[in-house]
């Protein structure tokens, strides 16, 4: 009777075994299929950029033949195509925005949660406000009021928006973070002799570095990817940002696609390389960003 | 802070001064120039007349603002279920003890959502070409040859088709926030459960679902918010065309200030858009307050 059950419990065993085996299998089939899809494009991109239109067109899918880097050599021999100023035009307009919304969130974050004077509810309201207002909204009237104040179409036009769009969630994250810190932090630093701004700046700022590295990771992301306020505020060619950049060469090379996929995989590149480098580091951000913002 | 070390209000002002008034600028110096050319004839040139508001009688009668907004309201559900379910699912996929890989399924999965949503509309209209394009390719080689057309062409099926890039786009997205939530739920209630004979299914909902309602919230409200103001995408994919099929309220009142350049009527469009979103977002919020009050009561 027990040598019985004892075969009964192993059968099961097993049957449990070959089930979670077909589970797992089916789990793991699933996600790898999600994964692949997710960067599928890239690498499609990747190896199709180096076909030759003709032999793209012939079979879109297969791997290239007669690799060739002709694609990326036209692109970049010709200054017409505007990609490489493109390139740094978003490269200046990003590290310039990142430089005010970390600075200004910092202060103003650091000086809404720690000092109290007549107005501190007033302006956390107004940043409060500015999260919540549909920034798409404004797409029409900024334009209005940059092209009356003579500021569209500068080298500089780009930065005035995106770090206003920035400043709010900069604010509420670092100001979130600045109440976490102990206050006789600050009071030693006073008695100790160092003058408010000394301790804002030497004390406080290297200890909210972890709440400024998350805002200047999402900002990266968004400052160089955004495109509508790029759209209606910048008219000179030489100005354009990348995604504004691209819009123009796709239209101009609609038909040859290898061609835009060299395009697309250059002026992606900054960034791609950026996320798989530090991909665990700038995915904690964009979470920390999203769920505390 | 004890008022003996802190700082003057000259210090304050001065500190706060430049961000406030760059912030101010940038935000609500055109939302309140947008309301006031709201009541403006304004088209082609500097002309500007007073007309009261005739602009917003239009609007509120414009079949064409509607359907955008229509349109906004169809990606915000599609991407809802999409984005969020599936993301959930596949959080829960993937918190199994069977399943490897973890770190790459979650560094590819977040991969699209740091693409410019630009490049994403590109990389789908090319899979939309009809002669190029990868899916009419496969619908070939599975030999449904008579499926194949110009996708982009199809009014019936446009919405649809610039819908499925957001959700692929953004699916990684919340599957990772979803993720980071879940991981913060002490492991030892799931074992509990496990051992009292609650099966996956049974966790998920009555284990799993309410531990992490808050950062489902979250992730719905980031949801709406986003869809509200898409943009990007369709102006890559379609401009909001065939016709009227795939426009969205942003490229509505882009089209009608910038090529038709009617921007009196476009800043009209710009406070419609502005109540809107927040009637929407605002009214979601309270739905969703009430609902969770329902459930725990």
């Amino acid at each position: 009777m027990a040598k019985f059950e004892m075969t009964k419990v192993e059968k099961n065993d097993v049957g449990t075994k070959v089930k979670r085996g077909i589970l797992g299998f089916f789990l793991n089939g699933i996600l790898i299929i999600f994964s692949a899809t997710c960067i599928f494009p890239l690498v499609w991109m990747f190896y199709s950029s180096v076909k030759e239109k003709r032999a793209f067109n012939a079979d879109i899918i297969g791997l290239p033949k007669e690799p060739t880097l002709i694609n990326y050599i036209r692109i970049l021999t010709n200054s017409d195509y505007n990609l490489g100023s493109s390139m740094i035009n978003s490269l200046r307009t990003t590290i310039l925005s990142l430089f005010f919304i970390v600075l200004f969130g910092f202060i103003v974050g650091y000086i809404l949660a720690r000092i109290k004077f007549r107005g501190n509810r007033a302006v956390y309201l107004m940043f409060l406000m500015g999260m919540l207002i549909p920034i798409h909204s404004l797409l029409v009237p900024i334009y209005v009021v940059f092209k009356d104040t003579g500021l569209s179409d500068h080298w500089y036009t780009l930065i005035i928006p995106y770090v206003a769009f920035g400043l709010p969630m900069a604010v509420f994250l670092v100001e979130g973070f600045v109440k976490s810190i102990p206050a006789a932090l600050e009071e030693a630093a006073a008695i100790d002799g160092s003058s408010f701004s000394r301790t804002l700046f030497s004390i406080i700022m290297p200890i909210c570095r972890p709440i400024l590295t998350t805002v200047a990771i999402i900002q990266t992301f968004s400052c160089w990817n955004e495109f509508s306020f790029a759209l209606v505020l910048l008219k000179r060619q030489t100005l354009h940002t990348v995604p504004l950049a691209m819009t123009q060469f796709t239209g101009q090379f609609a038909s040859d696609y290898p061609k835009i996929m060299a395009a697309m995989l250059l002026t992606m590149s900054p960034i791609v390389i950026l996320y798989f480098a530090g991909s665990k580091q700038i995915i904690k951000g964009m979470v920390a960003g999203a769920v505390k913002g | 802070m004890p008022n003996a070390i802190r700082p003057k209000n000259k210090v304050i002002f001065a500190y706060l001064a430049l961000p406030v008034v760059w912030f101010v600028f940038a935000v609500f110096v055109p939302l309140i120039t947008a309301f006031v050319y709201s009541f403006c004839e304004w088209k082609n040139g500097p002309t500007k007349t007073f007309n009261g508001i005739q602009n917003y009688i239009d609007l509120l009668n414009d079949s064409e603002f509607w359907l955008s907004f229509e349109h906004n309201i169809f990606l915000v559900a599609v991407c809802i279920v999409g984005q969020i379910g599936i993301a959930f699912i596949l959080v829960l996929m993937i918190n199994s003890r069977l399943v490897k890989l973890k770190g790459i399924h979650r560094t590819f999965g977040f991969f699209p959502s740091t693409v410019a949503a630009v490049s994403i509309g590109f990389i789908w209209k090319m899979i939309y070409d009809n002669k190029r394009g990868i899916l009419n390719w496969f619908l070939v080689q599975i030999g449904r040859e008579d499926l194949t057309q110009v996708w982009l062409n199809n009014e019936e099926l446009v919405m649809l088709l610039v819908a499925i890039p957001l959700v692929w786009q953004w699916i990684g997205y919340y599957m990772v926030i979803i993720l980071s939530a879940i991981s913060s739920i002490d492991q030892e209630i799931f074992e509990v459960a496990e051992i009292d004979g609650a099966n996956a299914f049974k966790r998920a909902i009555y284990i799993v679902l309410p531990l992490i309602k808050n950062t489902l919230l979250v992730c719905i409200t980031l949801c709406i918010a986003g869809n509200m103001k898409a943009f990007d995408n369709i102006y890559v994919m379609t401009k909001g065309g065939p016709g009227t099929s795939s426009m969205v309220m942003a490229m509505y009142g882009y089209k009608t200030s910038f090529e038709y350049s009617n921007m009196g009527y476009g800043s009209t469009i710009s406070v419609g858009i502005f109540v809107l979103s927040l009637l929407v977002i605002g009214g979601s919020q309270w739905l969703i307050g009430k609902m969770t009050k329902d459930k725990d009561v």
